[in-house]
Order: structure tokens, then sequence, then C-alpha cells
């Protein structure tokens, strides 16, 4: 029925079945074949079907990461001068074409020929468990140049007629701590791309070389028409919106990510102009400055297939996206900057996307989610001195309350795809004890609906030198926001010893050397209420207090709920308290700490900061961002960005290698 | 002389299959189904037998049926509510599940509903630890106080899930003492006893939908016993289960998890019987239903079997036939989006008010329509003259979409019918390779009402060289549970290593779930020939996660021989994942065993021999390939063994309609299935 030269746009829909069904086959390919952990249970993996020009035209809709649906090969596809039939290619290098976005993601792909001609590629990506650099897993905090976190290939050919380069082997095998892994998940990503070379191939000879061309661009086309007619119903306008990590290094001061959203008819501006100079750790983001790179745009492909689920995904979704990234930012950062944690501030950048867009569509987005989510690793011995190093799970926070329902309890928002272990396993597998496992009453922000209440791990380590990791952490002083009313969510935390003299508040710390007998709780951020919470119905209070979500002393504070310790409702006391709560409904509640953080940091002193530090060479930018953090801690009472360029000209006369003094904007 | 009786209760026609015990031949029926009345279509269609077929109800010796009326209790949430007592500090497990959200693009997805609410679960005061021993004894009082909130706040049935029960259920069993002694009489389900295995979530929410489901099945079990009874038929009520095996109908009282997906399994139990007369090796069966198709592998004419299976959105995790559901059944709905792109599903018409065509208030364009606006259907009497095709109706609901299409009404006819079967190549393709099998060695082998008019189309999209629509389709599922033998599945969470010190070990637990097997076999069942003993175990690398569950073989299990059990595991490694690594340690988890008791089985009837092509009943029109041609219109009682002819033909029969595409063969086999097979077309394709 389809004819060979023109697509019937009516029959799109069997082509996408058909390319969807080919990045499903590559996929389920991989994840049998694969020897590694994360790609069988967490799934961190992505197959594609890629245009000639590195566009991502099929990928598997519920399959893998979430991340790379728009995945822009470009780059990395022009490093290679000569495609060969029969060929595959790889790049792990997050400064070789911006396509690998940290050190352990190795993408590789093959070029499917017909007749000599170059019709698409196929590819796909792995994060490995391991690849060398300067710590176990290649992925810390505290690192501060690429070149600590584990060998980088540059864009090459690895695979031909059958046989690996093996001066590429040998070299990887010298390199990493767990060659025999690496090697298998290699090794599945050929059998991954071979697969879908063969679909490929079953494609054109079914509907024709000419019909399989003209669909790579009809698919992008229909994703760009889907998601323009999507952003054409959000209203235009600027909406200006900034979140933070709570530490941009070890014991650091914030990372501020700041975007200002511009609607303009099917057209989005992501400008982050006013985010933070690239890092002296590895939270940086290498995107290049791509105005639509993946790792930049993953919010706006959650938020227009919230809109709209039957949206077509691929790079053409993203077609109407046009970010300003700074070079030198976290948005944007130049090599040698280390980036193997980028995945903290790709969250943080989401989160602030996701309260522009908030504004914009307060009656069909949610508050924040918790949106920060721990990765746990236990490193311990057993009876037998075996040593035993294991993922026990992620501790995350719950869903933000959004203009229905209350927010998801546990994980939810930006943070949905992660998957958690039995108790019963962790405790089997790892020489720990776990005292509770759970939801933590009252941490979801109060509201009209409630933020998701968020997740809680205690447990114990019984051997010395035990070592307890928690990646990503983060959340700790800044909580997830609540909108129109609704409030903050509570913050996270991490203690040793919660219960008795020994306790110690572990903030946002990344890795503790345990002693026997030590304890450690986790919890993870609370997502943020929607809506003023007098107005949630008494008998929904009623509800979540019988439930356990809030504790009596919550009901009462955050909801105006009173209710004796023998759990009767006293009606009089609720509608005296009620009534104190009042009509005011804050745009955004921030919670204490951010509040009191941004007296100091207001608007007007990031401005100013931002526009020294743009001046300055980016290999000094982190150390001045520091130096200014330092001098500058009065709340604003008069002076305002003032104190920032005082700040800046005492810094600068201590060092004649920076300019001496920098205009204020404007 | 006895007759054997196997009935699958469908939404809307209860199907019986009838095996003599003697002469081994097997026969047919079709009555309505009763939902208001349970029972009552059992007697419909006793009844029939005695008037068709001479059949009178003392002679009836065996009795089994298959239902959906577990899955539709979960699916319109019509189960009891129920408490669930856990561990201290561990009561949020419904709430957080495996903490994953079903649509990962979807800023507001949710898990779905526990179906126990956060309000109804109380922790109770006791800890094991992983090994199974004792840290903190139970405390009577955390019991006494959770059973008497639970009463207070209307429970009618309580689970009770704590943690490691699998490994030591003392703490469980003897939490129900105490409920029985406070509240005498409330039914009461503990994870251990419903089925235990590790991974607390899912022990608890498998426990939790035996319990919600309980009281609705017993009553239903009750009455269908009651019925057959009352109408004098001596054999004792049986029914199949979701591993595609049979038990008692008084088991399937209490042992409801065991029976859930007992309909969907029926179905494929057939299929595999019939695979196995073909002598088909791989062969998938599709079961295109209203709203959904149901598919699953069969290889040598056994299903495949999995855990986690889906019932709603809610997950089963007791040994199931793994039947992959895809959203899309012949009365799912086309349209048009706003680029013009033409989408099926997943809303349905279902079978209220149904396609359009079926004149019962439907005016949506339907998969079913648009093969009725081709001409496929329509042309002979559907459902034993239940439903009569107004073409008309289907042409006036498919015109609702070509403004859009900007297509004739043909012409989007069957880009619809395009559309629904590329939606099924995707859904099938991720299938195959996620089960690793090639689809160029599988048939395709299609039942249910839609699924015979769709099966070609799909096989060839698939490239399945060949396509068997069975002699009957609709009564596949009868003959199901006729030919399921009967089983049940034993377990023990061990987690050992596999070394020559564990041997005593893991032989003591085989003995012990042997010895239940046999129990279970004679006492329950009250079988009396041989058992039959499969025993396997869940092996995984040690440090991995997953496991695989591995067949054992029963000399290497009292060999105590380690190296042949390792092998065992290595070579199903190697077999699902492409790779083993023989020399690293491997973990035993659980230890299995299958007992099943071998049921007589029918022979399937040889049809009339014929030669030649068969005498269509008349040619008819059909829009295929974008023009309208001659089509030969055949009645399926009419074909003969061995005749054979040319597609495209359209071949009705009184339970559904099998279209036969242009460039395929039919051919007539001994028991009267048509055998489809696309002409060859490779010479055509090595000059792509």
């Amino acid at each position: 029925m389809l004819q060979k030269t023109t697509i019937n746009r009516a029959m799109l829909q069997v082509l996408a079945d058909y390319c969807s069904a080919t990045t499903e086959a590559m996929a389920h390919t991989l994840m049998r074949t694969a020897h590694s952990s994360f790609v069988k249970e967490t799934e961190d993996f992505t197959t594609q079907l890629v245009t000639v020009q590195g566009e991502t035209f099929a990928s598997p809709k519920g399959l893998g990461a979430t991340w790379f649906t728009n995945l822009d090969y470009g780059p990395a596809l022009r490093m290679i001068d000569h495609y060969e039939e029969g060929a595959i290619y790889l790049t792990s290098d997050p400064y070789s074409g911006h396509v690998a976005t940290h050190a352990p993601d190795v993408h590789a792909w093959k070029p499917v020929f017909h007749n000599g001609e170059l019709v698409c590629f196929v590819a796909c990506h792995v994060h490995n468990t391991d690849v060398g650099g300067a710590v176990p897993a290649s992925l810390s905090r505290s690192l501060v140049e690429v070149h600590q976190e584990g060998i980088r290939i540059p864009p090459m050919k690895v695979w031909q007629n059958g046989e690996f380069d093996q001066n590429l082997l040998r070299i990887i095998d010298t390199n990493v701590r767990m060659p025999e892994q690496n090697w298998g998940d290699l090794n599945a990503q050929i059998a991954c791309l071979n697969t879908g070379e063969a679909k490929v191939r079953e494609m054109i000879k079914r509907f024709g070389i000419d019909v399989i061309m003209a669909c790579q661009s009809e698919l992008l086309d229909y994703a760009e028409a889907q998601a323009r007619k999507i952003v054409s119903t959000i209203p235009d306008g600027e909406y200006f919106f900034a979140d933070y990590a709570d530490e941009d290094s070890d014991g650091g001061v914030p990372c501020r990510v700041a975007v200002t959203l511009t609607v303009k008819g099917t057209e989005l501006t992501l400008d982050f102009t006013g985010s933070d100079p690239q890092l002296g750790s590895s939270l940086n983001m290498p995107t290049g400055g791509n105005p639509r790179h993946a790792l930049v745009t993953i919010a706006v492909v959650l938020v227009l297939s919230t809109l709209d689920p039957h949206l077509v995904l691929n790079a053409g979704t993203t077609r109407m996206v046009h970010a300003i990234l700074p070079e030198g930012t976290v948005m944007n950062a130049v090599a040698p900057a280390a980036v193997g944690m980028r995945s903290l501030v790709v969250a943080v950048s989401q989160l602030a996307l996701l309260g522009a867009f908030q504004q914009a569509l307060p009656d069909r987005l949610a508050a924040s989610p918790g949106g920060a989510a721990s990765l746990l690793n236990v490193k311990t011995i057993d009876r037998s001195g075996r040593q035993i190093m294991a993922s026990i799970g992620p501790v995350s926070g719950g869903g933000g309350g959004s203009p229905q329902r209350d927010g998801v309890e546990g994980s939810g928002g930006n943070r949905s795809f992660l998957r958690n272990t039995p108790v019963e396993i962790n405790e089997v597998e790892v020489p720990i004890h776990i005292e509770r496992y759970g939801l933590v009453p009252d941490s979801g922000g109060a509201g009209k609906y409630r933020g998701g209440t968020a997740m809680l791990m205690e447990f114990q380590v019984f051997s010395p030198n035990s070592v307890v990791t928690a990646r990503n952490r983060n959340r700790t002083r800044f909580a997830s926001w609540g909108v129109l009313g609704g409030k903050a969510g509570m913050t996270s935390s991490f203690f040793r010893n919660p219960d008795d003299a020994r306790r110690q508040d572990l903030g946002n710390i990344d890795v503790v050397r345990c002693n026997p007998g030590d304890v450690i709780r986790i919890t993870g951020p609370g997502g943020g209420g929607y809506g003023n919470p007098a107005e949630r119905p008494v008998q929904s209070v009623l509800s979540d207090l019988h439930a356990g979500f809030i504790s009596r002393n919550g009901a009462a504070h955050d909801y105006g709920v009173i209710v004796s310790a023998e759990g009767n409702l006293d009606v009089a006391a609720t509608e005296l308290a009620r009534a104190r709560f009042g009509i005011e409904s804050k745009r955004f509640e921030f919670g204490k700490d951010r509040e009191k953080y941004e007296a100091v940091w207001t608007g007007e002193r990031y401005d100013a900061l931002t526009t020294i530090l743009l001046t300055l060479p980016i290999t000094w930018r982190f150390y001045v961002k520091h130096r200014i953090f330092e001098a500058v801690t009065d709340e604003v009472g008069s002076g305002g960005a003032r104190a920032v360029f005082d700040a800046y000209s005492a810094i600068a006369a201590r060092h004649p290698e920076l300019p001496a003094s920098v205009p204020p904007a404007n | 002389m006895g007759q054997r009786i196997g009935v699958d209760i469908g939404g809307s026609f209860t199907d019986f299959a009838i095996l003599d015990e003697d002469t081994r031949t097997l026969r047919a029926l079709k009555v309505f189904s009763r939902p208001d009345e349970p029972g009552a279509e059992i007697a419909a269609g006793i009844r029939l037998a005695g008037e068709r077929y001479g059949i009178s109800p003392d002679q009836v010796t065996y009795f089994t049926h298959g239902t959906t009326v577990g899955v539709n209790t979960v699916i319109q949430r019509k189960g009891v509510k129920l408490a669930l007592f856990t561990t201290e500090n561990f009561s949020d497990v419904l709430e957080l599940g495996r903490l994953k959200l079903p649509a990962m693009f979807d800023l507001l997805s949710r898990r779905p509903d526990p179906l126990v609410t956060r309000d109804m679960v109380w922790g109770l005061s006791e800890r094991l630890r992983a090994d199974g021993s004792v840290m903190r004894g139970l405390d009577p009082e955390s019991v006494a106080i959770a059973t008497r909130a639970a009463l207070a706040a209307g429970a009618e049935g309580i689970v009770i899930a704590l943690l490691h029960a699998y490994r030591n259920a003392e703490h469980e069993l003897e939490a129900k003492r105490l409920v029985a002694g406070l509240a005498p009489g409330i039914p009461v389900f503990t994870s251990a006893e419903v089925w235990p295995i590790i991974r607390e979530y899912e022990r608890t929410t498998t426990a939790v939908i035996g319990g919600y489901v309980q009281p609705r099945i017993a009553h239903y079990l009750g009455s269908l016993q009651n019925a057959l009874k009352g109408l004098g038929v001596p054999a004792e009520a049986r029914l199949t289960k979701s591993n595609g095996g049979v038990m008692s109908a008084e088991q399937g009282k209490t042992d409801c998890v065991q029976m859930i997906l007992s309909g969907t399994a029926s179905g494929v139990i057939g299929a595999g019987f019939v695979a196995k007369a073909c002598e088909l090796r791989e062969c998938m069966s599709l079961d295109v239903g209203g709203t959904s198709a149901d598919v699953a592998l069969i290889v040598d004419g056994e299903p495949q079997y999995g855990m986690g299976e889906y019932i709603g959105e809610h997950q089963i995790h007791v040994p199931s036939i793994s039947v992959t559901s895809i959203g899309e059944g012949g009365g799912s709905v086309a349209w048009v989006d706003e680029y013009g792109v033409l989408k099926i599903g997943p809303e349905s018409a279902g079978s209220t008010p149904g396609p359009a065509c079926y004149g019962r208030g439907g005016q949506k364009p339907t998969i079913t329509d648009a093969f009725a606006v081709c001409g496929i259907i329509g042309q002979a009497d559907l459902g034993y003259n239940a439903v009569k095709v107004d073409v008309e109706a289907a042409r006036r609901a498919v015109a609702t979409l070509t403004g859009r299409t900007g297509q004739t009404i043909e012409e989007t006819a069957e880009a619809i019918i395009k559309v629904a079967v590329s939606g099924m190549y995707a859904k099938i393709t991720g299938l195959v390779t996620r089960f690793g099998v090639d689809p160029r060695t599988t048939a395709m082998m299609p039942f249910g009402g839609a699924g015979p008019m769709m099966g070609c189309l799909v096989a060839e999209e698939m490239s399945m060289p060949e396509t068997v629509v069975p002699t009957t389709p609709g009564v596949l599922a009868a003959l199901g549970g006729l030919v399921a033998d009967l089983k049940n599945d034993f377990i023990r969470t061990v987690f050992v290593d596999l070394a020559k010190s564990e041997i005593p070990k893991i032989q003591q637990v085989f003995t012990e779930l042997k010895a239940a097997g046999e129990n279970w076999l004679r006492d329950d069942q009250g079988y009396d020939g041989e058992g039959q003993v499969t025993y396997s175990a869940d092996m995984r690398y040690r440090g991995q996660s997953h496991d695989i569950e591995t067949v054992l073989p029963g000399a290497a299990v009292w060999a105590g021989d380690v190296a042949a059990l390792e092998k065992a595991f290595h070579d199903a490694h190697e077999k699902v994942y492409g790779h083993a690594q023989r020399e690293a340690p491997v973990q035993m988890v659980n230890l299995r065993l299958v007992m099943a008791g071998r049921t007589p089985k029918p022979e399937l009837p040889h049809i009339d021999t014929g030669s030649g092509t068969p005498i269509p009943l008349k040619e008819i029109r059909c829009w295929i390939s974008g023009r309208w041609i001659p089509v030969q219109l055949y009645a399926r009682k009419d074909l003969l063994a061995g005749q054979s002819f040319d597609g495209p033909a359209v071949i009705a029969q009184d339970d559904t309609t099998t279209f036969v595409p242009e460039h395929h063969t039919v051919r007539v086999d001994a028991f009267g299935h048509l055998r489809i097979k696309k002409e060859s077309s490779d010479a055509a394709e090595d000059n792509n």
C-alpha cells in the first residue's frame, strides 16, 4: 500500500511502529546479553536510530534511560572521516562531540548502507560500572579534572568484519577495574547494533529504500509538529526560575542554576545565563553549548509528554527549543572540567525548568518533586572475611502535589525510573541489618494537594572499615518548593548514629567510613505541596493521619486540623485554626533555608556575580566565586549588588592577574 | 462410558469440549454466558449435550473449567476490604512497591492504588533475621492491638506478611493463631502459605491479591459445585490454574492466587495441545478478543512460564503461563490525529457497544469495521447467528475519518488494517527478541473471535513461515482445560551456595517438597496414577540479583552431583543470555518442585478426506491492496482434509472468519486445521 517515493501521511504510524520495534529489539538484545547490573537492573542504557546527520529519529519508549530520546550524535559522527560498511564506531569522551556525557557512558554506532549509500545509523549506549580513574566506579563529586574519571575513548572505529580492534581492547583492559564486565557489555553493544542493522535492512526490503530514506525526516517533522502544537497551548511570556544544589563541591557553597524560559508562539528559549560558573568538582554538564543538548532538554520532553502522552519522542520533539548555555558555566563546562556526577546538576536544571514551566502552566503541572535521589552503596566485609560491595538502592523523595492529586509517595516526577532493592535481598546479600524502610510522616509539603512523602532507610553495619557511599546527595538545605500556597517539602537528611550521643549530621557528604555498629539513617526530600493547605478537606487530612502520612502535630500545624490524643476531631478548634490560615497563596514557597539564603544572595547580587564572573578567564571563576561568597554574608539592608562588586575589587587587588574592576552591567 | 468435559466461560459465550473416554472422540458445544447467574450456563450446556449427543449428567466423570472471575474482581476492584499486618517499621511496603512508576515520561505518573489502603496496614512487633533466626519474638499484644483496630475499621479479611517469612513462617503462623483466637471466622492469609518467595513486596502483594478475591471466588465456586450437584453430575468440579495445570474447585476456594489467570491460561494450553498435534516446534498463539490481544510462546507444545504476570495494573508473583497482552482488539477504535496520522486505540468499543457493524449502538470505526468495509467479514453469519454484520454501518463509521485521511472509505479501511497489524508487529517483535526466538522458524496460531481475520497479516509482517488456524478456534480454551494435567507448584527459598557441603540441605528440602507434592496429588486431588515430578531451582551467579529458573536433572539432585547441577545452570544462562561464566560460583535461591498427574488426552478427530480444491460457497468482492477483486468464500465445514486452495480467500465458520491474503496457499490438514503459507518470495528479495 505504501508508495515507493512519497509517504502517505496517514500511514506514518506503520513506519513509526517499525522503527520503534527495531529499537525495542535492539534494547532487548542489549539487556539479554549485557553483563553489568547497570544494564540489567538499573536499565542505564539507550538504543536509537539516527539519521545521517546525527538526529535521533526513533527510540524505544519505556525501555532504558529516559534522557537521550533526542540525542544529537552529529558532532561525534562528523569526527569520523569515512564510514565503512560493517564497521562499528564508539566514543566515551565527553569532550569529543558531547555525545557521551561522562566517561562511563560508552556510545557506539554502526552505519547502515544500501547499495553503497549511507541510509542511517543504529546506535546505543551503556553505562559501564567502572572505567578506571581515581575511584571505584569512576564517579565521585570530589574529582576536579576529567582525567581522573577513567579512560576516555575519542570517536574511533573499533570493530570490523567480526573483529575487535585488539589494541584498543588491551588499552581498556589495562585501565579498568573489572575488565570482564566492560568486555561483556561491549559485546552486548555489538550484538545490539547488529540486530538493529538487520532490522533496518528488513525495513528497506519491506518498504523500499526511498520510503526508509523519506520516513526519517517525516518522523522528525511529525514529532516537531506535535511538539509545536503542544507548545502553542502554553501562554506566551517570560518565566524566570532558579534552583540550587546545596553544595557546589565537597563542603562548598550552593550552586545555582537559573533559567529564563521564553515562550513565544511555538518556540521555546531557555536562557541559562545567570547559572553558576563551572565548578571545581565533577558536577559540571558537558553540553558544548549545543542549543538542543539532550541533557538540557529532558525537562522539556517530560513537560510536553505530560501535557500530551501521544507525543512522539525523537530529535524533532525539541527542534523548537533554543537553549543559551554560556561557556564556562555548569551548563556548558569546558575541558578539562570533571563531569562524572553531572547527573546532580542535570536534576537541578530540570527542577529549575519545571519551576519556570509551572509558572506558565499553573493548572497543568505539579509542585517540585523531591528531585534528588541518593544512590546508596555499601562496601563491607562478611563473617568469612569476604569483601562485599553492593548497591542497596535509591532513597528518593516524593512527587510534587499536582493540580488534581497528591504527589506520589516515595518517588516521582523526574525520578520516576528508579527501582528499589527489596529489604530481604539486601539483608541476604549484604551483611547489614535494616532497621526501618518506608516513608517519612509529615515530609510531604502541605497543600490542598499534598506533596508525596519521602523515603527513609535506616541500617546498621557490623564490620570495621565499612564504607557507605551516597551518590547524588542533595536537598538537605534547599527544599522542594510548593506552589500556589502549597508548602515546601521537608529537606533530606543523612545521619550517623541518629539516636545516641555519637550522633553526627553527615549533610551532603557522599562517602562515609563507618565503625562496627554504626547506624546510618538517610531520608529523601519530600515533594512540594500544591494549593493552600487550608483548602484541603478535613476528611483528607484525617485520612492522611490514619494512614500515617502525617502526624497529629502535622495535622494541627500544617493543616489546622486539631485531633485529640484519642483520635477525636475537635471541630471548633479546627474551624478556629483553619480560619487563621487565611487565604493568602504565595506563588512559590521555598522553605526557610532558601528564604534565608536568598535574603543574602538576592537576584540583584547574583546578577552582579554573573557579570563579574563572565568577564574572567574560566580557570579563575570557581576560585573567585568562593572568595566572593566568603566576603558577602550580610543580608541586604542597603548596598545590594555593591557588596559583590566591592568584594571583587578586594580580591582583584590581591591578584594582579585579574582585571582590577568590572563595570556593573548596563 | 465416561465423558470428560472442559468448559471455558468467556464474556459472551461459554464453550464446551467433551471427550468420550472410550472412543477418545472430541465434541464441542457453545452456549451464551450468564454472568448474572453463574452455573446457569453450565446447566444449559449439559442439557444441550444431552439433546445433541445423548450424554446424561451421570456419565460425566471429569469436569474442569476456566474462569475469569478472579481477574475481573481485581480489575473492577470489587474484592473485599482487607487489613494488612507487616513487620513494624516496614508498613509502607505496598505504597512503595518497587518504586518505579509505570509511565516514565509522564511527570504525573502514579503507581496503581494498592488493594489495601495505608490506613488498613498495621505493624507487628517482631523481627526475623535474613537466615530465619529470631531477632525479636512476636509480641502478642501488638497482634491484639492490630486485630482490634482492623476489625473496628471494617476489615473483612486479614493478610499477614512479615519480613523473611519465606525463610521461617513461624511468626506469621503464630500471628494467624492469635488472630483466630481474637476474631474467629475472619479469613486470614499468610504470605508464606500463599507463595513463599523472597522479596517482601512481591510476596506481600501476591498474598493481598489472593485475599482480596478469595471470598468472591469461594462463593462463585460454591455455586458452581451446587449447580453441578443439582444436575446430577458425579464428577468433582475442577478448574484450570494459572500454571497451566488443573486443581480441584475445593482447593481453588482457598488457593486463589493459583487460579486467577485460569481463563487466559486455558486458551494457551489448548493452543499448545494443537501445536503438538501439528508438530509445530515453536509457535506463537495470538488470541484476539474485543479489547486486547493475548500473545504467548509455545515450544514443543509447552507454554512458556513466567512470574509477575499482570492482572490489570497489578502483578502476581506465582508461576504462570506467560501471556503478554497487547491493548489492541477487534473493537479498538481508529482515529486520526491533528497531524493527519492514523492511530488505533487505546480506546476500544469492547463488546458493548461494540464495533459499529454489530449494530448495537457503536458509532466509532473499529478494526472489525475496517474488515467489514473491505468485505472480509459479514459475508456469512457470525457467532451462531447472534450477530449480523451491518456493512453500511461500518462504512458510515469509517467515513467519519475520510475527511482527515484524504482517502476513500475503502482506502481508509485498509489503512486501519495496516496500522492495526503494524501495531501488533511492533509489540510482538519486542516479545520475540525478549524470548530470544527467531520468528522465521516460528508458526502463528491465531484464535479468539478476531484472531483468524488478522493472523496471516501479522505473520506475514513478522516473516513467520506459517499460520495455523485451529479447527474450532473458539473451543480452544475449553479444550485446554480438558487436556491439562493435574499440576501443583511447590517452592522453598534456601539461599545457599551450590557446594558439596550444602547438598544434604538441598536434598532434605526436595524430600519435603516431594512429600508435600505426593500428599497433594493423592489426598487432595484423589489421583491414583503415577505422579510426574520436575525439579528446578531459581539460580544465579553470586553477586547477581536476577535469577533464572533452571530445570534440574532428578538423578543429579539425588546423587548430589554438584558439577551436573552447575552445568544445568550454566547452560540455562547461556541459552537465555548468550553467555555463561562457567568458573563463577553459583547460588540457589529457591528450590522448586512441580507435581503433576497426567490426565487422558483426546485424539483430535480426523475429518473426512477429499482432494483438489474445495468448492467455494460463492464468490465475493473484497477490497485488497487498493482495489476490489473477486475472492472465493468458503464454508469451514465444507473443507476436507488434503484439499488446498490459494488466497485471496475468506473462510467463514460459526465462531470466526479466517482471511487468507494474496500470495498465500491454504492446505487443510488431517484434523481440519488450516495450514496457511506464503508463497516463497526469496527470488524477489534477492534482487532488492
